[in-house]
């Protein structure tokens, strides 16, 4: 069923999106859409920016206890500790909380899952989160801070280190950061969906012949369908125009339809089409496409 | 295809009043359950928005059981329905509610009792032969630390980074030595215990999670930075030597070496957790295996980065505080019989 709806969004969007399955302990098959990388990207800026304002406050707090001259030390200590904690924690807090996603990643609507369906455990998400100090704060932080010592090498070194783990969502096929190999984890993307009403007209005024109904099978139905829900622009009636155009050629329909009636004719073609169909499959012919020889 | 004429009642729109209305099965089937999906779409929603807490308990209740009569909605639409919209909603919808139902169950409190109460001490016990190994790479890197500087102090300096030694050296007299390190005055509460500490926590934590990290490239680099760490360790007991202060420096090392080197140990047996599992799948596929271990592997670092802390404190805070070698040595075997005890006993009843 997945392979139909999978051919109808290539055919109409072109390939945009990474399918891969989890198994639900239910049993259940369910598709989801990878992340992409520049939605990633996009989640880990904004995730990072929120950090980067915790962290310019601390410091905002530390210059002021400086200029007024109290306990420098003690502040000083306490604000690069809890800097350092707000560094390591706030991603795993946030995943745990927020069940899987980050403020970046809830913004991007994206979330973490198990690779394989189960439930995100806490260990996951601490595992998947403890190596972004390997892979980016410890060499991000030696090669920001300026005059620590590292040479040229070590700092060509340092950034050839932070390139290779950057990049190394682009070399796999699943997008998985090292810490998601360590943790087991995926992140998808999860858009929000309506439902919609039924595009099925019970009331027929058309009817359609098992022969005229027996030329398209279930991927043409779905385009259909989809073109049938897109929003009326005139874009689309010349689009649902032709559509009507080549349908009667195919069913060899005897009358043309004219323009008004292209709409109601098409939505009454679709629930016959759809009735057929459904039926068919009750009785095990499935057809596939038109393609697929009816038996 | 042949070109087939419709019949003639089709050709008269309008003429098949009397034709008994279309039924789809997929239309009665989605027109009985639509009501649970918006339900659950509710709950969801809500549940996204405040959490699980924003959740009645009747509504805690209907959640899984919407959820899988959704998901079993899905596998008949799958079967008998072709409404592309209708199944990518419940899809959709169902890895929402999926995320909802399986998510995380623990808050962060949670998870971390949970994980010091049996998840750390068990994946330590479970660990015996990378630990092993983590303990022999740091023990050749002493001796070899050891001999070298013994025999050749200028070994020091290219052993040993300037920052890290602090001032000790090949220069460094048995007097120095003494006075301004092994029993050096205590600086006051807040330096030490707070200052020096944190300094030190937050240097060694960093160590610690590189050692771990570093077990992704098969684990080469993780055994390299313990053999040396094990060689300024030694390097440093040879200078010492020396100068006749094996054992003043031998306390003054244990007092908070017990916990941080346990510390070194975990995270290093953690990345040779991670590098094993890279480079001997077994059975399953490389990904996979990864997936399966890293994640007790993982537990290791954590729990390390715990121990660093308490080797901060020890050493920041206590250590010049304890001016006496002998208490030194007493309270590192405290330390050290407590962790002993703490990662064999801890953690073996089931869980409740």
């Amino acid at each position: 069923m997945s392979l139909v709806q999978d051919r109808v969004s290539q055919f109409l969007e072109g390939v945009t999106r990474s399918r891969r399955e989890i198994l639900t302990p239910e049993g259940v098959a369910l598709p989801v859409d990878l992340a992409d990388h520049g939605e990633r990207a996009v989640a880990l800026i904004i995730d990072l920016f929120i950090w980067l304002c915790v962290t310019v406050l601390l410091y905002v707090t530390l210059i002021a206890l400086v200029v007024e001259g109290k306990a420098v030390e003690i502040a000083m200590t306490l604000i690069l500790f809890i800097a350092f904690i707000v560094r390591n924690l706030y991603f795993v807090y946030f995943e745990l909380a927020w069940r899987g996603a980050t403020p970046g990643k809830w913004i991007t609507s994206l979330r973490v899952i198990d690779r394989r369906g189960g439930p995100l455990t806490p260990s996951a998400v601490f595992a998947r989160n403890l190596t972004r100090e390997v892979e980016m704060f410890l060499p991000a932080g030696v090669l920001l801070s300026a005059g620590t010592g590292a040479d040229t090498w070590q700092k060509l070194a340092l950034l050839a280190w932070l390139g290779l783990f950057t990049a190394l969502p682009l070399f796999n096929r699943d997008r998985m950061r090292s810490g998601d190999f360590i943790a087991g984890t995926i992140v998808i993307a999860i858009p929000k969906r309506m439902l919609l009403a039924d595009l099925v007209e019970t009331r027929s005024r058309y009817s359609f012949t098992p022969a005229q109904l027996d030329a398209y099978g279930a991927f043409e139905l779905q385009i259909l369908e989809e073109l049938l829900r897109r929003p009326r622009s005139a874009e689309t009636m010349t689009l649902l125009h032709d559509v009507c155009g080549k349908i009667c050629a195919k069913i060899g329909w005897p009358t043309t339809i004219p323009a008004a009636e292209v709409v109601p004719f098409l939505t009454e073609f679709y629930s016959a089409e759809r009735a057929f169909l459904e039926r068919e499959r009750l009785f095990g012919r499935h057809r596939e496409h038109k393609g697929n020889p009816p038996r | 295809m042949t070109v087939r004429r419709a019949s003639d009642t089709a050709e008269m729109p309008g003429a098949s009043g009397a034709k008994p209305a279309l039924v789809l099965r997929s239309t009665e089937f989605r027109r009985g359950r639509e009501q649970g999906w918006r339900e659950l779409e509710d709950l969801v929603a809500k549940a996204d928005r405040g959490g699980l807490g924003a959740l009645s308990t009747e509504e805690l209740m209907r959640l899984p059981l919407l959820h899988r009569s959704t998901l079993s909605a899905l596998s008949v639409a799958r079967a008998i329905a072709l409404d592309r919209h209708l199944l990518l909603y419940l899809e959709n919808l169902g890895l929402r509610a999926f995320l909802v139902v399986y998510g995380p169950r623990q808050s962060m409190l949670e998870g971390c009792r949970d994980f010091f109460a049996r998840g750390f001490p068990a994946a330590v016990r479970a660990a015996g032969v990378p630990i092993l190994i983590a303990f022999l790479a740091i023990v050749v890197g002493t001796v070899a630390g050891f001999a070298l500087a013994a025999s050749d102090e200028s070994w020091l300096a290219a052993m040993v980074p300037a920052e890290l030694g602090g001032g000790r050296g090949i220069n460094s007299t048995r007097e120095q030595l003494l006075r301004d390190e092994i029993f050096a005055p205590w600086p006051g509460f807040t330096r030490s215990f707070i200052t020096f500490a944190n300094f030190l926590f937050r240097h060694n934590a960093l160590i610690g999670i590189m050692t771990f990290g570093l077990g992704i490239a098969a684990g080469v680099p993780t055994l390299m930075l313990l053999t040396y760490q094990g060689m300024v360790f030694g390097a440093f007991i040879g200078l010492h030597y020396n100068r006749g202060l094996l054992v003043d420096f031998l306390g003054w090392v244990s007092i908070h070496g017990v916990t941080e080197f346990g510390a070194i140990i975990l995270c290093g047996a953690g990345g040779l957790v991670i590098a094993q599992n890279i480079l001997f799948p077994g059975r399953y596929a490389r990904v996979d295996n990864l997936a399966i271990h890293g994640r007790s592997a993982a537990q290791f670092a954590v729990g390390a980065v715990f121990m660093f802390f308490v080797a901060g404190l020890i050493e920041g805070g206590l250590r010049q505080l304890v001016a006496d070698t002998a208490a030194r040595f007493a309270i590192a075997a405290l330390t050290g019989a407590a962790w002993l005890s703490y990662f064999l006993l801890a953690g073996r009843r089931e869980r409740p």
